[in-house]
């Protein structure tokens, strides 16, 4: 009797013992958190992190989101916001005065400018007026399908001829931007987001958030790595979205970011032929080289700028430009589901 | 003497037996309460619209107060949008979806499709 007392009492030790240890291991080990919003960048933005703690992580997040929140309100075209002067301001006032604005839209200009250079004029942030002519066609487009119409290519033509990215002036001194041409506007639409992720991942770095991945709208930026020195899986979707393969191929990143520009989320159909939203400077019409291309670099505004661009080139054009750059890998997904890299890109790849 | 201590043997052996047992089925019991269905959870903005789970095949309308909609429907263990009222149309071309976290969303109409208890998935995001 006396010996099954004290192997009972063993064994409510040992099983004590086992309990401690499995609730020490988890409170130690950073957990998994998923946080999600809707109001920025007209898309959804999701927040991948590992914290100790929900709250700790939720808190962390939302200082995030509050950031990106800002930045999508100071580079919305569409919008007015109380208290504040936005792109939509400054393209009210072309041809008439210039207006004082915050230094992160004074930045986001000039990144715009410099991106115009890298990309000869492929990625021009000055480029609202045709731009705001499709956008028009297309929402009418939509929601009249029986009635769509494709813009008139006088029209658009007309516009082209005010998309000179020198009329926008930049005045650091008195932080203030002024399009000199009246018939101008600006449409940061292939910059903006990325541009916006890269300055909150940098703030998220400075406040010692070490392990995030960010996705807003398929724009995905990670900042370090998963715990571990795991890497950060990403799936690069498939553009016949009607396919039961989701991910065509899988990327692993830590620090650098992937960004697809695609021709099968936004577009409209007239007379049974899709229409992307991506416009070629060149054509003034949809770029149809590819039917979406994805680009990996660290910074994330610069791998928006690129993706955009190259998707406006021939392939071997493309391909090309993308050779010359350093730590800028690209894949191309092309109509008939054919898939091509670039030299570096299969480094990335999950095999 | 030896006779009693074989006894006490046995009793220590059937003792930790019985326990263990008991054991085992009080932590299957656990698991099958907490076994929890996988779930496509429908939110219109921040208000939960139902939860359908995913091993029980229907089509909803999802009925907005102004007219609008989105059908959901549940297939092979799969949710998807299958029509929609919105001028987009991303939420239906979005694939039919079945693991942790993943969702469809439909921004015009501010309807969200998550899945909760779902399989985790192999990716941490994607791009498009």
């Amino acid at each position: 009797m006396n010996r099954i007392k004290k192997a009972s009492v063993l064994a409510a030790a040992l099983l004590l013992l086992c309990g401690l240890a499995v609730y020490f291991q988890s409170s130690r080990q950073p957990m998994r958190y998923t946080v999600t919003f809707f109001d920025m960048f007209d898309t959804r933005t999701e927040i991948v992190g590992y914290a100790s703690n929900e709250e700790e992580f939720i808190r962390q997040a939302e200082l995030l989101a509050d950031k990106l929140l800002y930045y999508h309100r100071l580079y919305d075209i569409y919008n007015d916001y109380e208290g504040i002067s936005n792109l939509k301001t400054i393209n009210e006032k072309a041809g008439i005065e210039p207006v004082k604005v915050e230094r992160e839209i004074i930045e986001l200009l000039k990144f715009g400018k410099e991106m115009y250079e890298v990309t000869d004029g492929q990625m021009n942030i000055a480029m609202g007026s045709v731009l705001r002519i499709w956008h028009d066609y297309r929402e009418a487009g939509r929601n009249n399908p029986s009635a769509a119409l494709l813009p008139p290519m006088e029209s658009l033509e007309q516009a082209a001829g005010h998309t000179d990215i020198r009329q926008v002036i930049i005045d650091e001194e008195n932080e203030t931007v002024y399009l000199a041409d009246a018939e101008m506007s600006l449409d940061v639409g292939s910059i903006g987001k990325g541009y916006a992720v890269q300055q909150v991942a940098e703030y998220a770095r400075e406040i010692g958030m070490d392990s995030v991945l960010f996705s807003v709208g398929g724009n995905v930026c990670a900042v370090g790595s998963k715990p571990e020195k795991d890497l950060w899986r990403v799936g690069i979707q498939n553009p016949d979205t009607e396919s039961n393969e989701t991910y065509l191929r899988k990327v692993e990143i830590a620090d650098a970011c992937v960004v697809t520009s695609g021709n099968y989320q936004r577009y409209y159909t007239v007379n049974g032929v899709r229409y992307s939203h991506i416009i070629d400077p060149d054509t003034l019409m949809p770029a149809e080289y590819a039917a979406s291309v994805s680009v990996v670099t660290r910074d994330s505004g610069v791998a928006d700028a690129l993706s955009t661009a190259v998707y406006n080139m021939p392939y071997e054009q493309g391909r090309a430009w993308v050779a010359s750059m350093d730590g800028v890998e690209a894949m191309w997904i092309f109509g008939d589901g054919s898939i091509r890299y670039s030299d570096g890109f299969e480094d990335y790849m999950v095999q | 003497m030896e006779r009693k201590t074989k006894k006490n043997d046995i009793l220590l052996i059937v003792g930790l037996l019985v326990m263990a047992l008991l054991f085992s089925m009080g932590l299957a019991l656990y698991r099958q309460i907490n076994t929890r269905q996988p779930v496509a959870v429908v939110r219109i903005g921040e208000a939960e619209y139902g939860r359908f789970p995913l091993n029980v095949e229907i089509t909803e309308t999802i009925e907005l107060s102004n007219g609008a909609y989105n059908i959901l429907k549940i297939e092979n263990g799969k949710a998807d949008i299958t029509e929609a009222s919105c001028p987009d149309g991303i939420c239906v071309r979005h694939w039919a979806i079945s693991k942790q976290n993943e969702t469809i969303v439909c921004l015009p109409n501010q309807v969200v499709v998550e899945i909760e208890n779902g399989e985790e998935s192999d990716v941490d995001s994607m791009t498009n």
